[in-house]
């Protein structure tokens, strides 16, 4: 299923093609980015998708529609009652029924606040991630939220990076000694990442736990990181994670940077850039989200500033 | 011509559903003779005062339907008689029609007449959500309105959340301390719902409601606080979390039933109307469609279950010739679908929300708090009581309570 994109112009070249291949005109912009053609990208988490026929409509009815090429609940959905009463055959009131049930197969289960303070209060030592830092964890009241992002930002220079690194090792630390137990997904977009100052930081914020070399390595083995360079390939690999995260029981996301990446590529004086941008943004944003809350896991991302005007100005994002 | 049967030839006369009050009563009039008859009957044996029978005929009227069609200004001019002469004619002809005939039941049951008396009395006596920032109610005329839409935009950061899990708690105040005891439900599209600040949120709530009763000493208050409890409140409080456009219409369609068996709710929240459509729309066309369809539907619903609806949008640069400007997202269309539009921003540091499209209140801005309590004002409402009517207004404390107790 080909879903829209991103519009992304890599270095002034845009290409783009149009296809008119069903009844509705769909633009499809695609950009090289040197590992082929970024063509389909599954929508991660949602409904949308959903195969009318798995709504329980009738057999006819799905063939009748798959014929003006309406075969997912959002195809449904998107259209208006007249244009819905026009492919269907059927009376006002028949769609209205039909509206309700394919509804039903793609709207989100309701719970109650209560229920959802429940099942928080059930294990409230996996809520956060401490950072170890005491004045820091208590102001965040407990440290990095799980299941949620959570977002750093500074001038150069003040130790982003060198967070992103501790978090790593506590993150793989046991729950006992405040760890999340699990694996972590570095997506690395500034080639900022030093293992030797990995191992470093390990070996000496925590000497007792990593006292032989077998530890460290079984440390570094669960850091898993990905060296992306531009934002179509940040964007797959962010689609591609939630299979990763079941393989590897990942706990701990980190992105470091996503402004670097967005700065390069889209500049914000060109006409349209402003609008791509902030449709890359949000794609991601929303994959992220989904990420986080599913697995329960914190997703760090971090953010460059730049100074301007003696004041520095955050470089805002999602 | 003979009277045929009514089955037979009426039923040609009619086309199905066009003007119900016209073609239902033909049908079904109790002697059952031809329509085509109508106007020779009237002739015949007219009903007291009907002196035009005859001129009817002369003028070649067939069926009381061409009669009912002309309306009077042309009757009066093809028959020659006064246009009261032939409004009184019309009239008696539509009663002869109606007979014993039920009308219509449904179809025109979105057509109903007020006069603005009526509405008025609705409207005063209609409930507010408050919000616990005084400042804020009054800007508003007294709190969130129900029956209307009310879009909250704001930079991300400046409180539109804390706003709505505020409303969310506020809504289910009984109405003895001035709520409308109604329930909530929480659309939330950006996932930004945070269970632990509602609970703080709610607690101190309840710890507000408690010295008010402690306050006033008052039996039905003492009643009202045994159901006010955190659990209640949090029990109350229907979350939804749509991740994208089509759940976000899924859910917005099933609401009118789910609105319907919880009918005590009062407020529908949907937190990032803008998250879901600003990405992954290549045709905006469609966008505004969708848009346009979504706002309607939202109307229909704080209509039908006198409920509020609030939303929350986002803010977009607008590129200028000379500078850029923040305005709300979702483009101007948009703009008309909410009723009353508030505008939080930052000024330096002091948060800042300004009415900036409201039908009965003046444009104007205040400042507000967030505090560990939740939505409040920046500094101490001025220590005389409101002097509107002669009771104290049971939703405003005096403030040297509330910093005592913190």
């Amino acid at each position: 299923v080909c879903v829209s994109m991103s519009n992304i112009q890599l270095q002034g070249m845009k290409m783009s093609h149009s296809f008119t291949g069903k009844q509705k005109t769909v633009k499809h912009k695609y950009c090289d980015s040197g590992d082929g053609l970024l063509l389909s990208l599954p929508r991660l988490g949602s409904m949308a998708a959903k195969k009318l026929r798995r709504a329980q409509l009738s057999q006819e009815m799905c063939e009748r529609l798959s014929r003006y090429q309406i075969t997912t609940c959002q195809d449904f959905l998107c259209l208006s009652l007249l244009e819905l009463m026009k492919v269907t055959g059927q009376s006002y009131y028949e769609v209205q029924k039909l509206l309700c049930k394919v509804s039903r197969a793609c709207a989100p289960k309701m719970q109650t606040a209560y229920e959802m303070k429940l099942r928080k209060s059930v294990n409230p030592s996996s809520a956060f991630l401490s950072t170890t830092l005491h004045s820091l964890d208590r102001v965040l009241h407990g440290g990095v939220p799980c299941g949620s992002l959570t977002e750093i930002t500074s001038p150069p220079g003040c130790g982003k990076t060198q967070f992103c690194i501790m978090l790593s090792v506590l993150a793989t630390l046991p729950v006992s000694m405040g760890g999340l137990d699990g694996a972590v997904i570095y997506i690395d977009t500034e080639s900022a990442f030093s293992a030797e100052r990995l191992i470093e930081i390990a070996a000496n914020s925590f000497p007792t736990y990593f006292d032989s070399d077998e530890k460290l390595l079984c440390m570094t083995r669960s850091i898993h990181l990905y060296r992306e360079l531009t934002c179509c390939s940040v964007l797959k690999r962010i689609m591609s994670l939630e299979e990763e995260i079941i393989l590897k029981k990942v706990k701990l996301i980190i992105i470091d940077s996503v402004a670097s990446v967005v700065r390069k590529e889209f500049d914000t004086k060109l006409q349209g850039n402003l609008a791509e941008r902030s449709n890359f943004l949000t794609r991601g944003a929303s994959v992220l989200k989904y990420l986080a809350e599913e697995f329960s896991i914190p997703v760090w991302l971090e953010l460059a500033s730049q100074i301007k005007n003696n004041s520095w100005k955050l470089r805002g994002t999602a | 011509t003979e009277p045929a049967s009514s089955s037979g030839l009426s039923a040609g006369t009619q086309s199905p559903r066009t003007h119900a009050a016209h073609a239902d009563p033909l049908t079904r009039r109790q002697n059952g003779s031809d329509t085509r008859e109508r106007p020779r009957a009237c002739a015949e044996a007219p009903p007291a005062g009907f002196a035009p029978g005859a001129r009817l005929a002369a003028a070649g009227f067939q069926t009381a339907q061409e009669l009912l069609d002309t309306g009077p200004c042309g009757l009066s001019k093809e028959i020659g008689i006064s246009r009261e002469e032939a409004l009184e004619a019309l009239q008696v002809v539509r009663q002869e029609c109606h007979g014993d005939a039920a009308r219509p039941a449904g179809g025109s049951g979105a057509t109903r007449k007020y006069t603005a008396l009526e509405l008025l009395e609705e409207e005063q006596s209609q409930g507010f959500i408050i919000t616990f920032c005084s400042a804020l109610d009054n800007i508003l005329g007294g709190g969130v309105q129900l029956t209307k839409i009310t879009e909250i935009c704001g930079a991300p950061g400046v409180g539109k959340t804390q706003l709505c899990m505020q409303l969310a708690v506020d809504v289910q105040i009984p109405e003895c301390f001035g709520g409308v005891a109604g329930e909530a439900v929480f659309i939330d599209t950006e996932g930004s719902f945070m269970v632990d600040r509602v609970v703080d949120i709610a607690a101190a709530c309840v710890q507000h409601c408690h010295l008010i009763a402690e306050a006033q000493q008052e039996e039905d208050h003492q009643k009202a606080l045994e159901t006010f409890s955190l659990e209640n409140i949090l029990s109350h409080i229907y979350y939804f979390r749509c991740r994208d456009y089509t759940e976000l219409l899924a859910q917005v369609y099933l609401l009118p039933e789910f609105l319907s068996e919880h009918s005590k709710v009062r407020l529908v929240v949907i937190d990032g109307i803008a998250f879901p459509f600003r990405h992954d729309f290549e045709d905006l066309s469609l966008r505004t469609r969708l848009l346009n369809g979504l706002a309607q539907q939202l109307i229909i619903i704080a209509n039908d279950h006198r409920a509020a609806v609030v939303l929350t949008n986002q803010m977009t640069t607008r590129i200028g010739q000379s500078q850029s400007t923040l305005v709300p997202a979702l483009g101007e269309s948009w703009g008309h679908a909410a009723t009353v539009r508030l505008i939080l921003h930052w000024d330096n540091s002091q948060r800042l929300a300004t009415l900036y499209k409201s039908p009965s209140q003046k444009e104007s801005t205040i400042a507000y708090h967030i505090t560990s309590h939740g939505f409040r004002d920046v500094q101490p409402p001025a220590v005389t009581h409101s002097t509107e009517g002669t009771e104290l207004n049971p939703r405003k404390r005096p403030r040297a309570e509330e910093e005592k107790q913190q």
